[in-house]
């Protein structure tokens, strides 16, 4: 019956009988995995969609993403520096600047109490009866030592 | 500001609801179809969740529109990144067949041999009352599995995931003229394999 039919027709119909028989096929194949399903499989896919969906939302939140995928698919989300407020980080700092700050006072303190010693003999010496020439004096060096209980 | 950009990006890209829906979708074909390919369940998992993973982290600010040809792109290098890890490439690229020789498949056979029945899918029953629903099913599986691997693909994207010709040959990195053959080719064979047992759909 088709022998009468010009060429291109013939052609068109061939086209359509095999997007016809493809698509039974393909259909026949949904109905076949419909039918075969099996649990595990279905479940490691849905694993699968729901990391997917987790990177998804990730990628979005952060405007440039710091997303590492391991062997094994899974990802992992690196720090995030963006994403800490400032003044949380600068409150990081604070404690640090306190201990810097005592170590400096401390410092101070432990100096001017050496030059206050210092300073106090000082004005000992020099308000004291005795000339400091005196100390230089090997004699009374000797008397000093020796006279004192 | 500091929120400026984001607004316009959420416009743009699917939403979750949209990727999730469009994964479900697709996940169970895209599963069977690289288990075709690797023959091995475990890898084509690996391959499937890989391929998601992918579109999520580079492709989640395309419209939901556009996701099924990116998805297919991404699952087919997923396949070839696998096999050349597996260094088993020839089980693509063996079948050169493909380019000779089938041309005989097509001229003295008429499709609608196979397809010529009285109503549709209840057409299936007419089949040999011996075999049943399930076996057919298992029939056509089998012999698509045993397809030349670039036929089946085109097969399979192009009525399976019902992409179009252009689309096709953009996934499989081919001309429309080899998507249409390969495409040909896979019917005809199928529906020979599927006469000589003596199925008609």
């Amino acid at each position: 019956m088709n022998k009468s039919l010009p060429s291109h027709l013939l052609q068109r119909s061939a086209e359509a009988a095999q997007a016809r028989l493809a698509l039974r096929l393909t259909a026949s194949l949904t109905e076949f995995q419909a039918l075969s399903t099996r649990a595990d499989i279905d479940a490691r896919l849905r694993f699968a969609r729901e990391q997917a969906l987790a990177t998804a939302r990730q990628a979005r939140l952060t405007t440039a993403p710091a997303v590492v995928s391991t062997a094994g698919g899974v990802a992992v989300v690196a720090g995030g520096p963006g994403r800490t407020p400032w003044w949380l980080r600068l409150g990081s700092l604070v404690p640090l600047a306190v201990l810097l700050a005592g170590l400096v006072l401390i410092e101070r303190h432990y100096t001017r109490s050496q030059i206050e010693a210092a300073a106090e003999i000082d004005a000992a010496i020099l308000a004291d009866d005795l000339p400091p020439e005196a100390y230089r004096d090997r004699g009374f060096v000797e008397f000093l030592k020796t006279a004192r209980p | 500001m500091p929120g400026g950009p984001a607004p316009r990006a959420v416009a743009a890209l699917a939403t979750d609801k949209e990727l999730s829906d469009f994964l479900k979708s697709v996940e169970k074909r895209a599963f069977k179809r690289t288990a075709y390919t690797v023959r091995n369940d475990d890898a084509a998992l690996d391959i499937v969740q890989d391929s998601m993973i992918r579109l999520a982290e580079k492709y989640a600010d395309r419209p939901a529109a556009e996701l099924p040809l990116v998805f297919q792109r991404i699952l087919s290098n997923a396949t070839m990144d696998w096999f050349r890890r597996q260094k088993v490439r020839n089980a693509l690229f063996v079948n050169l067949s493909d380019f000779e020789g089938a041309d005989d498949e097509s001229g003295d056979f008429d499709l609608l041999e196979l397809l010529d029945t009285s109503g549709g899918r209840a057409g299936t029953e007419n089949a040999s009352e011996s075999v049943s629903r399930m076996q057919i099913l298992q029939l056509i599986d089998t012999q698509v599995q045993e397809l030349p691997a670039r036929q089946r693909e085109a097969f399979l994207l192009r009525y399976w995931e019902e992409l179009d010709v252009a689309e096709t040959a953009s996934v499989m990195g081919c001309s429309e003229g080899s998507v249409k053959t390969h495409c040909s080719r896979a019917v005809h064979a199928l529906a020979k394999a599927l006469r000589a047992k003596g199925v008609t759909l």
